[in-house]
């Protein structure tokens, strides 16, 4: 079964949260306080963090930032904000995806979730070579002469889909539905954030990126690549 | 402005009261100073003329003595005398400070006498007056008269004819005048009329730059009052006036920092009242969230079994969930609102192809046009239009005017329709259904307004739409426009500048729909 551990300081929407996720066959852990995250988190490692910001203890950014520094877990933030400012912090303490409440549906909210726990389809594709980096699609694993870098999933699904067709330009929006699986969202500032979180991992000089380039006013492609 | 409004002050206060100091001072000086020059001329003429008394007396004398002893002598020998007298009184030539003698005969010439009358110098006998002569021939002492001395040359200089009568023997009477020269007398009232008027020049200079300081004095914290109350008055509420002394100025000074302060406090509170105002809304918004997230989650799971529900369970379960639709709409708008008064509003602006934006809102929008029975006719100009503006808003902005043209079309086709120049965007959407009020064109826009109020709003309005849009459009710099007769439809005209932070160069689309007049004729 797949854990989802929820965050929220409002109790009654921590129990509906609960029985919605229960009801899509997700087991659930329940937590209200920011401080004890860390605690459950250690003792019963979930699949998925749903994390909300306003959070009594630690707040919910500061809450993303402690689980990256241990697990590269997919973490959708739930802000009841929705102004840049707050959605963008999150997403720089490393959360993959965000949403904003009130959610227009419930069923966006499991869509999103699912989206986040899914596995690439790798179809053929086995194993990429993009520069220097060697990718197993199957172990999720990527590889710098044989040295293993960490990335999240959504970091690692952001990279394939750039390296699965190498010098093809990606628009924001065509990422944004090819890695968040959203249909027409103009937000770009995932997509901005992520690739400069994934630039400061991968890339030697993230200021002068060579393997994930910016197209100005069109998007972003792989560069430098020697695919096998 | 500040400038004008200071010299404006100066030329009433200081240059009012220098200019009245100044010519009183004039006034002053002129009565002082022509009194003190006449008490000198007066005193130097007086020592003048009394020396001039006694020597006139005393050469009278000493002629009329030497006369006496002539007795009836002959006529040469008086002669002799005469030109004695007149050679020795005088000074031997016309100077400045000569003195010279006039011997006049009183009575007519008797037959056969000689004619003694003589002047020195060939100074001019009409240079006594009449007056004069008239007044020593009939006194027996000395008599004198301030005269202009005229000699054959045509000089002339200021003198004082002092005369007495005297007998000259065999011959009657005659009278002899002293001419003394005053051009030494002039020149030192000459030159106490100069020093009396340097004196004077000087000294009114002395009081008008005395006047300019003083007045400045008190000007000066007058200005400076002008000066921070200008600055108070452009929101500056810290500005405060110095209080050095304890004098009127002062005083002013203080009255002025307590009214400034009063005005501060209230200002202060009143901002701090909308500023409490709007974080309430925008609090209240945000505290709405989670309670309504919670609402809709329980509503979907309510609304998703519905169908094992009584149908006026089921029904409510619908009710519900669309209520809660509402509502999170409303919600929404109001944080938008409070975001617009809150002044935090910001602009991500993108360049994106409009065009194809108003392709993809009248797409979605299709499946109401179709309940509603109205067709949206889309004249686009065939070719991408890029704007650079925050699409997210632009797209709030067109989905709002085709969708009230929509639900207000009456069943009869909508027109949306494209227009560019090179800095400016337009973006007409007209109706022809049942339209508005051509004074209410302006009222669209205000918050929670109702063409009428007993008739329903759009299904699912929240009376917010246009008034975001209008603030929407506004923040880029843009306008939004309407227009509206009664069952002639409405028009609706955004107007944006092609580049963000730009300005709108002209209206491209007219707002009175051209179909309207071409329909009324």
């Amino acid at each position: 079964m797949t854990l989802v551990m929820v965050v929220d300081d409002d109790q009654d929407l921590l129990e509906q949260l609960g029985i919605v996720l229960t009801g899509e066959g997700f087991d659930v852990d329940l937590v209200a306080r920011g401080d004890e995250v860390i605690e459950v988190f250690r003792n019963n490692p979930p699949d998925l963090v749903l994390l909300d910001v306003m959070l009594p203890g630690i707040d919910g950014i500061e809450v993303c930032r402690l689980i990256r520094l241990e697990s590269m877990v997919p973490i959708v933030m739930l802000s009841a904000k929705g102004d840049t400012q707050d959605v963008v912090l999150g997403l720089e303490a490393g959360a993959d995806d965000y949403m904003v409440k009130p959610f227009k549906h419930t069923s966006e909210l499991i869509a999103r979730i699912k989206t986040r726990l899914r596995r690439t389809n790798v179809g053929s594709l086995g194993k990429l070579n993009l520069a220097d980096l060697a990718m197993d699609l199957v172990a999720h694993q990527i590889t710098r002469q044989g040295k293993a870098i960490q990335l999240t999933r959504l970091e690692f699904e952001l990279l394939v889909a750039l390296a699965k067709e190498p010098g093809r330009v990606f628009s924001r929006d065509e990422l944004l539905s090819e890695v968040w699986g959203y249909q027409h969202s103009t937000d770009t500032r995932l997509v901005n954030v992520h690739v400069q979180r994934l630039r400061a991992k991968i890339e030697k000089d993230p200021e002068n990126p060579l393997i994930v380039v910016t197209v100005r006013g069109v998007g972003y492609k792989a560069g430098a690549t020697g695919a096998s | 402005m500040s400038s004008t409004r200071r010299t404006r002050l100066r030329n009433s206060l200081a240059v009012k009261v220098i200019f009245s100091t100044v010519v009183l001072s004039l006034v002053l000086f002129g009565i002082v100073g022509s009194a003190l020059y006449n008490k000198f001329s007066d005193g130097i003429l007086n020592v003048k003329l009394d020396s001039s008394i006694a020597e006139t007396r005393s050469a009278v004398f000493n002629a009329q003595y030497r006369f006496s002893f002539v007795g009836n002598s002959k006529q040469a020998v008086i002669g002799s005398i005469v030109k004695d007298i007149v050679a020795n009184s005088a000074t031997i030539s016309a100077t400045v400070n000569g003195r010279e003698i006039a011997l006049l005969r009183s009575g007519g010439l008797a037959q056969g006498k000689i004619d003694y009358q003589s002047t020195s110098n060939l100074v001019d006998p009409t240079v006594i007056p009449k007056e004069l002569r008239n007044r020593v021939r009939k006194s027996l002492g000395t008599e004198w008269a301030l005269t202009t001395i005229t000699y054959a040359s045509g000089n002339r200089i200021p003198g004082l004819a002092v005369g007495q009568t005297i007998t000259i023997p065999t011959v009657g009477r005659y009278e002899m005048y002293l001419i003394f020269s005053l051009v030494n007398q002039n020149a030192t009232l000459d030159l106490v009329r100069t020093y009396l008027l340097i004196a004077g020049i000087f000294l009114l200079f002395l009081i008008g730059l005395i006047t300019w300081l003083v007045v400045r004095q008190v000007v000066k914290p007058v200005q400076d009052a002008a000066r921070i109350a200008e600055k108070f008055t452009t929101g500056d509420f810290d500005q405060r006036m110095p209080i050095e002394n304890n004098d009127e100025i002062a005083s002013l000074g203080t009255s002025f920092n307590d009214m400034a302060s009063s005005l501060q406090t209230q200002i202060l509170r009143l901002e701090n009242l909308s500023l409490v105002q709007q974080r309430f809304v925008s609090d209240v918004s945000h505290e709405l969230r989670t309670p309504l997230t919670t609402l809709r989650m329980a509503s979907d799971v309510v609304h998703s079994a519905r169908n094992n529900f009584d149908p006026s369970v089921a029904r409510s379960a619908e009710l519900l969930a669309a209520q809660i639709d509402r509502f999170d709409r409303l919600l929404e708008d109001l944080l938008e609102v409070s975001r617009f008064d809150a002044g935090v509003a910001v602009l991500e602006s993108a360049k994106f192809d409009i065009s194809e934006l108003i392709e993809r809102c009248i797409a979605d929008l299709s499946l109401v046009a179709k309940e509603r029975g109205a067709e949206i006719d889309f004249s686009s100009t065939g070719h991408a239009v890029i704007i650079e503006a925050d699409s997210r808003r632009v797209e709030r902005i067109l989905r709002n005017l085709i969708n009230n043209a929509i639900e207000y079309s009456d069943s009869k086709p909508v027109q949306v329709k494209i227009v560019e120049s090179q800095g400016t965007i337009a973006v007409g959407v007209r109706d022809h259904g049942i339209g508005l009020e051509a004074e209410a064109a302006f009222r669209v826009f205000d918050r929670f307004w109702r063409a009428d109020p007993s008739r329903a709003r759009v299904r699912g309005g929240t009376g917010l739409g246009l008034s975001i849009a209008l603030e929407d459009a506004r923040l880029h710099n843009g306008e939004l426009e309407a227009w509206g007769r009664p069952g002639k439809g409405a028009h609706f005209v955004l107007t944006l500048p092609r580049e963000a932070g730009q300005q709108i160069e002209s209206r491209l689309i007219r707002l009175e729909p051209l179909d309207y007049y071409s329909t009324e004729s």
